[in-house]
């Protein structure tokens, strides 16, 4: 009798709660059951409507389906796929949010804020800005590479690890923390995409949430060794024909008191990988002018980031961290900027670099 | 059943190391959770430090009650001191401040396992597993339910070391921290303070424990100890949120502490902070188990039937009537937004009237005592 109501009636309870009969747990997770997707690609449809799209990964020996959905809101795409497909969509693997630039220039907050209200999405998925219609290329490629999307998030990962340089990886909580801090702007990462390709392009700066610019190219390649990763694996610079590898920075930002001139000190370590230039640089003489030269280029190349940045009253760099100190009340954002948009720059390169080694 | 029913037994007494994990352990509930959110400013560090101070000062005030005659004689020792017409008037009122305690305790960490966990599961399924859990351990008596606080203590003290990573770049940006000193103090700074105060209200509970504490001589040492661990795990907790949000962003956010563990990643278990979650549950059980006791007791002293033996049915009645006040207030207004809820707001203003009152007042009953005899 003892032994009945020690054990047997709190297993019965146990089997009978979690067996169904009226029991707590609605959701089902069964494998079989659920689409996992990876990422969401959202655009800007017709009406002021959102076109959302996915693919659906395959569990058993089918093949990967594209979904679009036109939704007003975003969870909306989650219930309409529901009703299209024969498993439930599940957003605990969700990795990435690509968005379309069209798109970013409206909105991108509340997006964001949806996606990251949701307690299965974890705020480590990265955000991406796409130039060019990525459904096309979704359509096309889908076929032919197998994995598709967990390739794009694999290249986003390992870009992000260990701050490997190259190209700008953003993910929605670094976003957010930007977004909301008085002394720094957010910045994302832009994709070209067209039917055959998706590449890197550049870097999409962000004034509080709004998209007001981008830079590419060798501007972007400034932004990651003044801001972003203070590392290149590799930095061509073409006009001086030289190529430089393994390229490390550090920078060190001072505003004056007045707030009038800003100076930007960049020690810069690498080395030669590739020269086609006149230059005998296995000359010291020779090689110091080129040491020369990259500075100066280099300079030249960061002003003008700088000052692109000065003109948006945009914030990618950081600078005003700089004037904040523990003891001493910060300014409000916006005389900060007031001062930032006016101030003096002055960019000092010292770059020491091994010569190329035969 | 033949076997005797005993809740308040006392064979043998438990060391410092007891009280220590008792006081951190109550220290760290509930508003442990919400407190960098109401807190925001990088000034508070300096504020968590100085009420830290002032607990201490408390504290110490305190432990002259605990090392008295009058707290190893329990009951005995409060009729003593007020006579048993006044023991049972403070009863009553102390079932009203368990009660608000105990509600504010369970009901938010259910609605942090309803929120991260179970989103789909109704709220009072939840709260009936965490009450039943405690009244389990509740029942196993006085001495089992103390000696649970060391285990919770071990089994969570260790959470801390995962916030490590916030510390280090590059997801801690330094200038979230700055300016360490207040521009103004606003009235919202001052409530800041009151609610770290109340967050580490809870040791004046043990004024019940008398009888199973000691020795009397380490009393303060163990006070002591699990204060200014209390503190030190309020100051990293604080630090890592703010180096890792910003105080503008900080403010967003409902339950920071346990929304930063989701940053961080694991191989083989991607979401963290679900078995937090579920290690939490360990110290918030041991607590409602513990002040399920203090109101089952409160009950027979304000009732005067201190003299009849504890039994089960009495015991469960006290349970179930707290867990229906639970179901009410659940279903009638609970809900952690940007402001505090009618209920927490209760609890800070009980738990700091609370932890400031009982040690002066016991003291200067004392004195007064001596004085007059």
């Amino acid at each position: 009798m003892r032994y009945i109501k020690r054990v047997i009636l709190p297993l019965l309870c146990c089997v009978l709660v979690l067996s169904g009969c009226s029991s707590p747990f609605v959701e089902d997770n069964t494998v079989e059951e659920v689409a996992p997707v990876t990422f969401w690609s959202l655009n800007k449809g017709e009406n002021g409507k959102l076109e959302i799209t996915t693919l659906v990964p395959p569990i058993m020996n089918e093949k990967k389906r594209l979904f679009t959905l036109d939704v007003d809101l975003l969870k909306q795409g989650k219930k309409e796929f529901n009703l299209k497909f024969y498993r439930e969509l599940k957003l605990g693997q969700l990795r990435m949010l690509l968005i379309n630039e069209n798109l970013a220039k409206k909105e991108v907050i509340s997006l964001i804020n949806t996606i990251l209200s949701d307690p299965d999405v974890s705020p480590r998925l990265y955000l991406v800005l796409v130039k060019g219609n990525f459904e096309e290329y979704l359509e096309k490629e889908k076929n032919e590479k197998k994995n598709l999307d967990y390739f794009l998030y694999r290249m986003f990962r390992h870009y992000e690890r260990r701050n490997q340089g190259e190209m700008t990886i953003v993910n929605i909580h670094e976003f957010m923390e930007k977004v909301y801090s008085p002394y720094s702007d957010p910045v994302l990462p832009i994709f070209k995409v067209n039917e055959k390709k998706f590449t890197y392009e550049g870097t999409a700066f962000f004034k509080k949430n709004d998209y007001v610019g981008s830079v590419k190219d060798m501007e972007d390649q400034m932004f990651q060794l003044l801001a972003n990763d203070h590392y290149l694996k590799n930095l061509p610079l073409s006009p001086l024909k030289v190529s430089l590898g393994q390229v490390r920075s550090r920078v060190h930002m001072k505003v004056d008191r007045n707030y009038k001139t800003l100076s930007i000190k960049v020690h810069v370590k690498g080395r030669i990988d590739e020269y086609r230039g006149h230059r005998n640089i296995l000359s010291s003489s020779e090689m110091r002018k080129l040491n020369k030269d990259i500075e100066s280029y280099l300079q030249g190349q960061s002003m003008d980031l700088v000052k692109k940045t000065q003109k948006l009253k945009a914030e990618p760099l950081e600078v005003g961290a700089h004037t904040l100190s523990p003891l001493l009340q910060p300014m409000s954002r916006k005389e900060w900027l007031n001062y930032y948009e006016n101030m003096k720059v002055k960019v000092d390169y010292i770059v020491k670099i091994e010569p190329l080694s035969l | 059943m033949s076997s005797r029913f005993v809740l308040f037994d006392n064979t043998a007494i438990t060391g410092t190391g007891y009280i220590f994990a008792m006081v951190n352990r109550m220290q760290m509930l509930y508003y442990i959770l919400i407190l960098p959110k109401h807190l925001m400013h990088p000034y508070m560090i300096l504020g968590i430090i100085g009420v830290g101070i002032l607990s201490q000062i408390n504290l110490l005030i305190l432990s002259y009650y605990l090392k008295s005659n009058y707290s190893s004689q329990g009951y005995l020792g409060f009729v003593q001191l007020f006579g048993e017409r006044l023991v049972r008037l403070f009863a009553f009122f102390g079932l009203f401040v368990i009660l608000v305690k105990v509600i504010v305790t369970a009901l938010g960490y259910v609605e942090i396992i309803h929120q991260f966990m179970f989103p789909s599961m109704k709220t009072s399924w939840l709260i009936f597993f965490l009450m039943a859990s405690s009244f389990y351990i509740a029942s196993q008596g006085m001495e089992k339910t103390i000696r649970l606080g060391l285990i919770a203590f071990l089994a969570t003290i260790w959470i801390i070391v995962l916030y490590v990573p916030y510390f280090l770049p590059p997801i801690a940006e330094i200038h979230h921290l700055y300016p360490l000193v207040p521009g103004e103090i606003s009235i919202h700074s001052w409530y800041g303070f009151l609610m770290i105060w109340s967050a580490l209200s809870g040791p004046e509970y043990l004024i019940c424990l008398g009888p199973w504490i000691g020795p009397k001589e380490k009393i303060l040492k163990g006070l002591s100890i699990g204060n200014a661990l209390s503190v030190i795990e309020y100051l990293i907790l604080f630090v890592a949120c703010l180096l890792y949000f910003g105080s503008n962003y900080l403010e967003k956010i409902s339950f920071p502490v346990v929304n930063m563990l989701r940053y961080l990643q694991s191989p083989v278990f991607e979401r963290i902070d679900l078995i937090i979650i579920s290690l939490i549950m360990i110290y918030v059980l041991f607590l409602i188990a513990l002040l399920l006791l203090y109101f089952y007791g409160a009950v027979r002293i304000a009732a005067g039937r201190i003299k009849v033996p504890t039994n089960r049915k009495g015991f469960l009645g006290s349970a179930a009537a707290i867990f229906i006040c639970m179901l009410i207030i659940n279903g009638w207004y609970w809900r952690e937004g940007i402001e505090l809820n009618i209920w927490t707001t209760l609890q800070l203003w009980l738990g700091a009237i609370t932890y400031f009152l009982v040690p002066s007042f016991l003291l200067i009953a004392m004195k007064w005592k001596r004085g007059s005899s």
